[in-house]
């Protein structure tokens, strides 16, 4: 018990124990370190007035006289709310549209047999690990031949290309946990395959299209690229192009940005708490835990 | 109500380029209002069949017609049809009550009127205070009754059950053997069910339908199944524990034809197989119908286990040369692993197959009333 076959002195079972947990303890307080501070960063800066946060030559980490005056900044001054409501037609479109489509391939892929269809299936998973950089220059060009540029018609496509291989592959996935059994009994008591698809398929996989329409969006809102690339006029940038803008107007200071940041965070995190439990269902089945 | 006509139905799936034949020309008539059981083991067309008969599956090629509807070609929508699936398939985001009024709420059958048949089926299949409930909260035997209620409230021309039973335990199996019994005689309407348990065949069908690796081999009420088997194969298939079979030849002997095997005899009346002599053939007989004493003819076997199942027990034996044997009895005395003892049985027990398996003779047409043991 005492010594291993090799002659080392064995760790107690206790003891390895202890040590894994000070071990995970250690990590998730390092990681949350890292996640926190520059959050608390930005609202601790983003409800102060800029005078009141950088009094006395150094940084104010707690806010003694919380104020919306830096939102007032915001609205008053710049067209936040014109870049924020951009983001959020884009993201909704981007949304519906690339779930739309992931539920309908995904669909396909699941319950038909055509010819190529595992190549179909490799394609799109090939086409997924192709970073948006790449895709913008020859997206630019076809879209200034379409006559798509400056449009949130043009913006959401380019977001639903860079976001429905990974939806479609995860509806594909998805579906086939769904048993065709539930779909046959349906046919069979009279209910059409649309039918069938409405009032059976989509309820119970209602985890997977939910965790595709969140991947969906979490692309759209964050994205910057792409709206830097087809958007050229001002009054169609979404908020994270706008917000990047900031920083150059000498109106607009620290406290200001910190703000936007902060309008930045709200959808995300709203969706994050709504609807963490079907992300989690969804992303398991995909195979990502 | 319907009769179900299937005439030379055949399906083969085709899996990477090798062909399979899952049904292989079947021709038969389900009378209408019958209980049906389409049996057989594992792989032998059974469920490809009824999945033809409610639309799932294109037929390669045959006809299916409810009386004098072709049906063939319909989809499942098209057909009346109500089927219970295997693995029960409850749609696991509605109510027990929403489940059971699907295919009314697909008909467009208004609410108070679906409420009304939905609580007539729950009564009848005792579910009623489960209603409100989701599948997800019922005993496995519960969802079982959720399913037939649903198949209960459609009225269908046929109600098409795929082994709905075979994950049960047996006391549960017991039970609702009786509930779909219970549900055919109340519907009036034609039940064709697939499983792979012959007792399930025996106890509730008027007919049974035996398949042996997608061809029919078997047509019948199960008493005649059981009593007349056209096959060693359906000799075996039907009854626990199965038929026992060896082999034997027909010779001539002074007084006509007999069959010798085993040590035994078997005398035939006379004319009969005469033009068999010289071929090969097997006795088949039950081990219900061998006895420890007496008979007409007898062999020599040696006990290798008993088992106990309360009233009576099975004694698998083993004749001289290997041949499995068993023997269902009552009387025990003397009988222990390892001894030999003499199996009799009389001559209208015996079956006769040919060397292809088919039944040439019956015990019974063998017997001759003026010869006596």
């Amino acid at each position: 018990m005492a010594t291993s076959p090799r002659g080392l002195v064995a760790v107690p079972q206790r003891i390895q124990a202890r040590l894994t947990r000070i071990g995970v303890y250690v990590t998730a307080v390092v990681v949350a370190v890292f996640v926190t501070v520059p959050v608390y960063l930005m609202l601790t800066l983003a409800f102060q007035a800029p005078a009141d946060a950088f009094a006395g030559g150094r940084v104010n980490l707690i806010p003694t006289n919380p104020t919306l005056r830096n939102f007032r900044v915001l609205f008053e001054t710049t067209a936040t709310s014109t870049y924020f409501r951009n983001s959020l037609v884009v993201t909704a479109s981007t949304t519906l549209l690339s779930t739309a489509i992931a539920v309908s391939a995904g669909y396909g892929l699941t319950r038909f047999e055509f010819r190529g269809k595992s190549y179909a299936a490799r394609a799109i998973l090939f086409s997924y690990m192709f970073s948006p950089i790449v895709l913008a220059i020859p997206l630019y060009v076809v879209f200034f031949a379409l006559g798509l540029l400056n449009s949130y018609f043009g913006l959401t496509l380019a977001l639903t290309a860079i976001s429905t291989p990974f939806t479609i592959w995860l509806m594909w996935q998805y579906f086939q946990t769904v048993p065709i059994a539930l779909e046959e009994s349906a046919w069979v008591r009279g209910a059409s395959r649309w039918r069938t698809l409405w009032d059976v398929v989509l309820p119970v996989a209602r985890p997977g299209y939910v965790s595709a329409a969140i991947f969906a969006f979490s692309v759209a809102w964050n994205d910057f690229t792409m709206a830097r690339v087809i958007m050229s006029d001002e009054n169609l940038y979404p908020i994270t192009v706008g917000a990047s803008l900031f920083l150059d107007r000498p109106t607009i200071g620290w406290g200001e940005t910190m703000a936007v940041s902060v309008l930045i965070c709200i959808p995300p995190f709203l969706i994050a708490l709504f609807l963490q439990q079907y992300l989690l269902q969804g992303f398991n089945v995909g195979g990502l835990e | 109500m319907a009769t179900i006509h299937l005439e030379e139905l055949r399906k083969v799936f085709s899996v990477g380029g090798t062909d399979h034949v899952a049904v292989d020309g079947i021709s038969l008539e389900i009378p209408d209002g019958s209980f049906t059981t389409i049996v057989g083991p594992s792989g032998c067309g059974k469920t490809t069949t009824l999945r033809m008969l409610a639309g799932l599956e294109t037929p390669t090629s045959g006809r299916i017609r409810f009386d004098d509807r072709d049906v063939t070609d319909l989809r499942p929508q098209e057909r009346n049809v109500a089927m219970v699936f295997q693995s029960i398939a409850l749609y696991p985001h509605m109510t027990v009550r929403e489940n059971i009024g699907y295919a009314l709420k697909i008909d467009g059958v208004p609410k108070a009127d679906r409420d009304e048949k939905i609580e007539e089926a729950a009564e009848t299949l005792q579910i009623t205070d489960q209603l409100e409930k989701m599948p997800s909260e019922l005993s496995g035997g519960q969802q079982q009754r959720v399913a037939l209620g649903s198949a209960f409230v459609q009225d269908p021309d046929a109600l098409l059950l795929d082994e709905p039973m075979s994950d049960l335990d047996a006391k549960l199996k017991a039970e609702l053997r009786v509930e779909v019994q219970r549900l055919h005689k109340e519907l009036d309407t034609t039940v064709v069910y697939v499983t792979h348990d012959q007792t399930e065949a025996m106890t509730m069908s008027d007919h049974v339908v035996l398949l042996n690796e997608g061809r029919l081999e078997q047509f019948a009420p199960p008493t005649e199944l059981f009593d007349r088997p056209t096959s060693a194969y359906a000799a075996r298939f039907i009854g626990t524990p199965a038929t026992n079979v060896f082999e034997a030849a027909v010779e001539s002997g002074e007084s006509g034809p007999v069959v010798k095997g085993q040590g035994t005899t078997v005398r035939l009346p006379t004319g009969a197989l005469a033009d068999r002599v010289g071929e090969t053939v097997s006795l088949g007989v039950r081990p219900q119908y061998v006895t420890l004493d007496g008979g007409d003819h007898g062999l020599d076997v040696t006990v290798e286990v008993v088992e106990p199942l309360g009233t009576e027990s099975v004694v698998h034996c083993r004749t001289a040369d290997g041949t499995p044997f068993d023997v269902v009895t009552s009387d025990l005395a003397g009988v222990d692993p390892g001894e030999t003892v003499r199996a009799g049985f009389d001559t209208e027990h015996v079956y006769l197959f040919d060397a292809g398996g088919e039944t040439v003779a019956f015990g019974t047409d063998l017997r001759e009333p003026e010869e006596s043991p």
